[in-house]
């Protein structure tokens, strides 16, 4: 018998009915323990929420911002926050297309970070802007202004990349999550039946039903893909379209791509993590998945590093005056701190860890995924904020440094992330019932024990067996 | 008659008086940031002069070097604005339009020569001093970018005036704030358009360069290298 | 409609269930879509084998990103001819950038073309009349027939008995 999961072969309804339970503990019970939790989180983001209200009367002028650091740390929570959305996109999509199995239990997971991130990440072109409240004046839409936004700016390609991918990652997340609504329907009561009711769009479970939901997922997985690597390339085309030193490079693409996917699956490994521990699920995210996980964030930590000598290697013998001095400031000048401690996070630490199969444990793992959240969050920094102090003229060379507010909006996002997924995991199954139980091999074990089944379930007074039918 | 704006700044006449900086300010209702925000480096010189040291003491030499918006044919600037609060118009300046801003502060970042500004604060004038404000002139609120803009009011001023008196613009007419008050007469300006005009012989010269030329924006700007 | 249906917990019965269904389809006059399937999983991870079905959701999907696109370009194209603001000494309608946001288009075009081909053909949302049962989502899996005819009801139920239904129920709604 195939049971490679660790659950008992017995009744295959209590696995499933086992399953069932289990995932919607967290949504039927709610325990002191969770509001205490969201009113913390809850405190940190109205604090952000604040600074930023105290930002928009004031004036930027309240942040560390000045010239010629135009961009500090809002744009670094923008692009690391967009980076962090990868997560999804590779778990869903891409192992669904190769069929992964080990992928079943992850895919509502990562697919959640992806959305969340997405929308906190989106705000940041909102927060940063001098004029804030005028921020719809990048969507398209006959105005009364009449003029449209420039189409040739790399900001309306992020506006387009980024739609795209809300919208995409919501169908992906919200598709799949239609029959496990249909199950918490059948099992809440009053206003919360009708809410879910709502939710589930009367779903069935038909087989009309199934194979289009199935068809409709493999499409989304075969488009989301190059939307998200469409995404971050735009995204990091903000920087290389324009001529500072160091950011006018043509690696700018792929290397964010491969640098989202990073910190994306670090953040999906410490997502599951705490799921795991707080929800109770060891049962269902097992050692395996970290496991996995874990070889595919070394990957990924390789990859980074390959990306980094490569861009540090050609600006470094190419000699180029403007970039030396931005690239001797990260390494040897004021920034080397940062970047040594970049370098520890994201390869020093987290390689001996997930290199070595002792230590790629769940709890390695989460080491080694908090390190490289830091470490990304650090490279962003260094990508943004030097190349901007070191521009082409020295006279104009100046020094940034955050205040409070930046500091404020940036811990407040830390703490919106696990809120928002804090109350996801409350309203919907965090682990994707049906895709889990379809996991598990049913027909094949039950052959043999067909004959005991036949008849001996059969009301007392019907008449035996039913041959020749 | 289209016009190409364009500016010559002879670096062998500048004494570094920094009279340009003064009258920018003036003439454009550029606020005064205060000690603490220009120690940050929020100052808002839309012409500024740039020092540069060298040599050793007691031979050390200190040059000088006005700069203001290059006025570049291919601003790199323009097109990362995403609400066309920065293009070219059609005298060939690049035009701020202060009410299409939200501050993104792209174009600053663009600009090689960081010759762009940002309101960090909404400018105020201690009274009475805002009745020296220039009414041609509006004053900007925070959170938009600003930069020098070689004193468009006073080139439609100008235009006005010719055409009231149906007559084309002399060379020499009129001058920017900068031009108008340097007392060494180190900048000049004019149509590059015009064979006549006084730039456009200057701007040929040999010791002509344009600042970090090899960038490819072809700035309007063109320094006269210092002789001695 | 009316209707009979077994609740099954094991897939195995409830695939003989449908099987012997449809052996049964010429003496009861069963047509293949008279018989109801539900189920709290897709029909082929518990093993019930049901005739292939054809979908053009993939073509559909294609021809939302070529729309998509289209729109897109137009987008571009139409809103910079109309207001034509030189930045940068790059053309009016520059190359590359229309390309991109053509491309990013063309994917939310594909992208909401799946999601509405998806909600028109399964025709959800569902209003509230219809035959379903709760106990499909705790793990039962319904076999039914609809709208048969009536002499052949308690054929049916013992049928749906023997290949091991926990519970049989009738459905009778206008």
């Amino acid at each position: 018998m195939d049971k490679s999961d660790s659950t008992q072969s017995g009744h295959p309804q209590l696995d499933r009915d086992k399953i069932t339970q289990d995932l919607l503990r967290p949504v039927l019970h709610t325990s002191r323990r969770f509001y205490g939790i969201t009113s913390i989180l809850g405190a940190f983001v109205l604090a952000g929420l604040a600074a930023f209200l105290y930002q928009a009367y004031f004036g930027l002028g309240v942040s560390g911002l000045r010239r010629p650091v135009f961009w500090g740390f809002y744009i670094t929570n923008f692009v690391f926050w967009i980076g962090i959305s990868h997560a999804g996109t590779l778990i869903s999509a891409i192992l669904r297309l190769v069929n992964a199995r080990w992928r079943r239990p992850v895919t509502r997971c990562a697919e959640a970070i992806t959305v969340f991130a997405l929308l906190i990440g989106a705000s940041f072109p909102v927060i940063h802007l001098g004029r804030p409240w005028l921020f719809f004046w990048l969507i398209p839409y006959p105005s009364e202004r009449g003029i449209w936004p420039n189409f040739r700016s790399p900001l309306l390609w992020d506006f387009c990349a980024i739609l795209t991918y809300i919208t995409g990652s919501l169908i992906f997340l919200l598709l799949p999550m239609i029959p496990d609504l249909a199950t918490v329907r059948d099992r809440a009561a009053g206003w919360r039946k009708r809410v879910y009711g709502s939710l589930a769009l009367g779903w069935r479970g038909t087989p009309r039903e199934w194979h289009r939901l199935e068809m409709a997922m493999r499409i989304m997985a075969v488009v989301i893909i190059p939307v998200a690597v469409s995404v971050h390339t735009i995204v990091s085309w903000d920087f290389a379209m324009v001529p500072v030193p160091m950011w006018h490079s043509a690696v700018f693409g792929p290397y964010f791509v491969a640098g989202a996917i990073f910190s994306g699956i670090a953040a999906l490994i410490i997502a599951m993590a705490l799921i795991r521990k707080f929800l109770h699920l060891e049962e269902y995210l097992k050692p395996i998945h970290f496991d996995n996980l874990g070889k595919l964030l070394l990957v990924m930590s390789l990859l980074w590093v390959y990306f980094i000598v490569a861009e540090r290697l050609t600006v470094w013998y190419g000699n180029a005056t403007p970039e030396m001095a931005v690239l001797l400031a990260t390494e040897k000048g004021k920034f080397l701190p940062l970047f040594w401690a970049m370098v520890c996070c994201n390869f020093l630490i987290p390689f001996p860890i997930l290199a070595i199969k002792r230590f790629r444990t769940i709890t390695g793992t989460v080491i080694a995924s908090v390190a490289v959240v830091i470490g990304m969050w650090l490279e962003r920094f260094l990508i943004v904020v030097p190349s901007l102090e070191f521009k082409y003229l020295p006279f104009d060379w100046g020094h940034y440094r955050p205040s409070w507010v930046e500091i404020t909006i940036t811990l407040s996002t830390f703490a919106a992330m696990p809120l928002l997924y804090l109350l996801f995991v409350k309203f919907v199954p965090i682990i994707s019932m049906w895709e889990l139980k379809g996991g598990e091999p049913v027909a094949a074990p039950r052959e043999e024990e067909v004959p005991a089944w036949t008849g001996s379930t059969a009301p007392a007074e019907e008449p035996l067996p039913g041959s020749g039918d | 008659m289209a016009h190409r704006w364009g500016m010559v700044i002879d670096l062998d006449r500048c004494t570094g008086c920094e009279a340009c900086v003064v009258a920018c300010h003036a003439e454009n209702n550029i606020a005064t940031v205060g000690e603490k925000q220009a120690a940050m480096g929020r100052t808002m010189h839309w012409i500024r002069v740039e020092r540069r040291w060298e040599g050793e003491f007691p031979n050390a030499r200190v040059r000088f070097r006005p700069v203001p918006c290059q006025q570049c044919d291919d601003a790199p600037c323009e097109p990362v604005c995403p609400t066309y609060a920065s293009y070219q118009n059609a005298q060939g300046i690049n035009a701020q339009i202060y009410n299409r801003c939200i501050g993104t502060r792209y174009c600053a970042n663009a600009c090689p020569y960081t010759s762009r500004y940002f309101n960090w604060f909404s400018p105020a004038w201690d009274k009475p001093l805002q009745l020296q404000l220039n009414p041609d002139v509006s004053v900007r609120e925070s959170g938009v970018m600003e930069k020098c803009t070689f004193c468009f009011q006073r080139i439609l001023a100008a235009e006005a005036k010719a055409q009231a008196e149906k007559r084309e613009l002399r060379d020499g007419e009129f001058n920017p704030a900068c031009v108008q008050s340097c007392p060494s007469a180190a900048m000049v300006f004019g149509d590059l358009d015009d064979p006549q005009s006084e730039i456009s012989r200057l701007s040929r010269s040999d010791r002509g360069v344009k600042l970090l030329g090899e960038l490819g924006t072809f700035p309007k700007v063109t320094y006269l290298t210092r002789e001695s | 409609m009316n209707a009979i249906y077994g609740l099954f917990s094991d897939a195995g019965c409830a695939r003989k269930a449908l099987n012997a269904l449809r052996c049964a389809s010429a003496r009861m006059h069963i047509d293949d879509d008279q018989i109801l399937v539900m189920s709290s999983e897709p029909p082929e991870d518990i093993g019930l084998d049901l005739p292939r079905q054809r979908t053009r959701m993939p073509w559909l999907a294609a021809l939302g990103g070529i729309l998509g696109g289209t729109a897109g370009y137009s987008l571009v194209t139409f809103t910079q001819r109309t207001y034509p603001l030189p930045t940068g000494n790059m053309p009016i309608i520059a190359l590359w950038p229309t390309g991109v946001v053509t491309y990013e288009f063309t994917m939310l075009g594909a992208i909401l073309t799946t999601a509405l081909t998806f909600l028109i053909t399964t025709r959800l949302p569902r209003s509230r009349r219809g035959l379903y049962d709760p106990e499909v989502s705790s793990g039962k899996i319904l076999i039914g027939v609809a709208d048969s005819d009536s002499n052949f009801w308690r054929d049916l139920e013992r049928t749906l008995y023997e290949q091991g239904a926990e519970r049989v129920k009738q459905y009778s709604h206008a």
